[in-house]
């Protein structure tokens, strides 16, 4: 009986033990799990919130400020009067002035000249770089060399590299000598120092320094193109021009679109380094020149407050640029781009 | 493995280097128009570097009178013209003399909060940007590109009227300020570098009960290493040449760049131009010896696609 007992004692936890587990595991089936599973979904959920809340809070108060709130500022400001911040459309009045008067047209000058600079970048800069990245990416003799050169004007400072086209052309300077050995005259005053000559040899050193980024883009770009494209076309007769544009050109086009877009972007912003070349005298202002010059006056720390015609100059050629960059968006975009 | 990757490279070098006859020509002008270019380029350095030997009356004597050959190398080099450059000063708001050396020190740290501030934003935006699906992504993602492309115009009134209304014009601040964006160019490459990492080595440390801090911090942000190293080296090489910033919002604080451009100006009315070329090689050779040094690495990672998406 004892041991029966005993026995019974032994064998009833186990079946409770059972049974207990069944319900147990039903019940956490049906209520716990869920709700648990929930739980540490949500707890993940929040964590994952919190990180990426944590992650975008600083850069997007930076874009609030420095980007959003600056530009309101700038259209607020165009419609203000410079000393009594009231509404007026002066600044507009003042803007249209300079642009077009045969007298004081420091505007027209400048945006004459902006244009002059996009024109090089557009016309000159982008489809020369398009050339010497070919050639860099086909291993012309000394291909890597010539990469680091075609970028070093963007690492030497421009201060550096000014002053070296300064007196390089000056005219007691290396290319007065060459001039001379040659048996003519050079001009005694400075190419950079004529109102007809200073836009000109200002657009050369653009030129001459500005390949930098374009190349280093697009050669990047070639380098991803499998080589067996190249070979394919090779043996059916394709000689380096049709190479370039009709195989490469197509292929990079996602890069080649990306930086025509940042360029047109860029449109109204398009200078040389007026400020270190002629401090915008002898006709070379640009837009970007003739803005920093505004703000910066002669130099006195505050700069020199003239922020309203700033401003509304701005906003003018803004929105002058967004038509002109929409439309340049739709046609590049209207371009497949090749997959490979 | 290796031999494989060999042959490969080899193969495609032959591909790209196989000529015929009229192309060899093609060529060897465009070798000789490349080379002119790159003598263009360091003669121009040279030149600069040479006349920093020269004594100020023999280079006045040149430049200014014409009476010499400019090709011709200094008769005596006169090496102390760099210890001179050394103690060119300028005057600040305050009346203060700023020299070389400090120019230099605030090259320094405006580089370094410049570079830090704008290389980890955008890897933070990046990396979110790319790897996480959250209702305002897509929006977000539009306003950069929107911002990128809209070709805004003389905002410089507005921003200086703005630092000076915070209180952080003319002061280190104003460079810690602005340095935080990161919804520019670099996050559209770190975006774009993101895209192709696996995001099994995130979920990989989420089984180990890290979280998205550890998970991005030890490591995502790691395998960007070479990544970082470009964008920082390209964006120090630009914040050490802009003059036109520190010129603009702290005038006080004259890095080399800025403080040389006044420099300039001084020394082309006293005739002191050899100390001048002297300073200039002294701001060109840092970004010189990090551009040779990290060229190769700067070359290969430097890259973007479309604005598409």
């Amino acid at each position: 009986m004892n041991d029966k007992q005993e026995n019974d004692s032994i064998e009833k936890p186990p079946l409770k033990k059972k049974i207990a587990n069944f319900f147990g595991d039903v019940k956490r089936k049906i209520f716990k799990n869920k709700p648990k599973k929930e739980g540490s979904l949500n707890r993940n959920k929040r964590n994952q919130t919190i990180f990426i809340v944590a992650m975008l809070a600083i850069p997007a108060v930076h874009w609030l400020i420095f980007w959003l709130y600056i530009n309101i500022q700038t259209i607020a400001l165009a419609f203000q009067d410079v000393r009594t911040s009231a509404f007026t459309f002066d600044n507009f009045k003042q803007v249209w002035t300079q642009l077009t008067s045969p007298v004081n047209n420091s505007i027209g000058i400048a945006l004459k000249n902006t244009l002059k600079y996009f024109g090089a970048t557009v016309l000159i800069n982008i489809p020369l770089s398009l050339v010497i990245s070919f050639f860099i990416y086909k291993r012309i003799a000394g291909y890597k060399f010539f990469r680091i050169m075609f970028y070093l004007p963007a690492i030497i400072s421009g201060l550096s590299l000014v002053t070296a086209y300064t007196e390089f052309i000056n005219p007691n300077g290396p290319l007065g000598a060459i001039v001379k050995f040659f048996g003519g005259t050079p001009n005694s005053r400075s190419a950079l120092g004529r109102p007809e000559t200073a836009t000109t040899a200002i657009l050369i050193y653009f030129i001459w320094t500005g390949f930098t980024t374009n190349v280093l883009l697009f050669t990047g770009g070639m380098s991803r193109i499998p080589v067996e494209i190249l070979e394919a076309a090779k043996l059916d007769g394709c000689g380096p021009a049709r190479e370039l544009t009709t195989i490469l050109f197509p292929l990079i086009w996602p890069t080649f679109s990306t930086q025509l877009i940042f360029t047109m972007t860029g449109l109204f912003n398009s200078t040389g380094p007026i400020l270190l070349f002629t401090n915008g005298q002898y006709e070379t202002s640009t837009l970007a020149f003739w803005i920093f010059s505004q703000v910066y006056g002669n130099g006195v720390v505050g700069g020199s407050g003239t922020y309203n015609l700033v401003s509304c100059a701005g906003l003018c050629f803004t929105i002058a640029g967004v038509p002109l960059i929409l439309l340049a968006r739709k046609l590049v975009n209207k371009v497949d781009a090749v997959e490979y | 493995m290796e031999k494989t990757r060999r042959k490969k490279v080899t193969e495609e070098a032959s591909i790209l280097t196989k000529r015929d006859k009229g192309e060899k020509i093609v060529y060897a002008v465009a070798f000789v128009i490349f080379a002119l270019y790159a003598i263009s380029i360091i003669y121009a350095l040279l030149y600069l570097m040479i006349n920093s030997f020269q004594s100020a009356y023999t280079y006045t004597q040149n430049s200014v009178m014409g009476n010499a050959n400019p090709f011709a190398l200094p008769e005596v080099w006169h090496f102390e013209n760099y210890a001179k450059a050394a103690t060119i000063s300028i005057r600040d708001s305050q009346n203060n003399e700023v020299y070389l050396y400090t120019m230099f020190f605030n090259s320094i740290w405006y580089c370094g909060i410049a570079v830090s501030g704008q290389v980890l934003m955008s890897s933070f935006t990046g990396y979110v940007m790319a790897k996480y699906k959250f209702k305002a992504r897509e929006f977000i993602y539009a306003l950069v590109i929107f911002s990128m492309t809209i070709p805004v115009v003389g905002t410089s009134g507005s921003m200086l009227k703005l630092v000076s209304d915070l209180g952080i014009y003319n002061t280190p601040f104003y460079v810690v300020a602005v340095s935080l964006g990161g919804l520019g160019f670099n996050f559209m490459i770190m975006y774009g570098f993101f895209k192709s990492v696996s995001w099994s080595y995130a979920e990989a440390v989420f089984l180990d009960g890290g979280g998205h801090f550890t998970a991005f911090f030890k490591v995502m942000l790691p395998q960007t290493k070479t990544l970082v190293v470009t964008l920082g080296i390209v964006a120090f090489i630009t914040t050490w040449n802009d003059y036109m910033t520190p010129l603009l919002y702290i005038p006080d604080f004259p890095t080399v760049a800025s403080g040389l451009y006044r420099i300039k100006e001084s020394a082309t009315r006293s005739g002191d131009m050899p100390y001048y070329f002297a300073g200039l090689m002294f701001s060109v050779i840092p970004v010189l010896a990090i551009y040779i040094a990290f060229s190769d690495t700067i070359m290969k990672n430097f890259s973007f696609g479309g604005l598409k998406g």
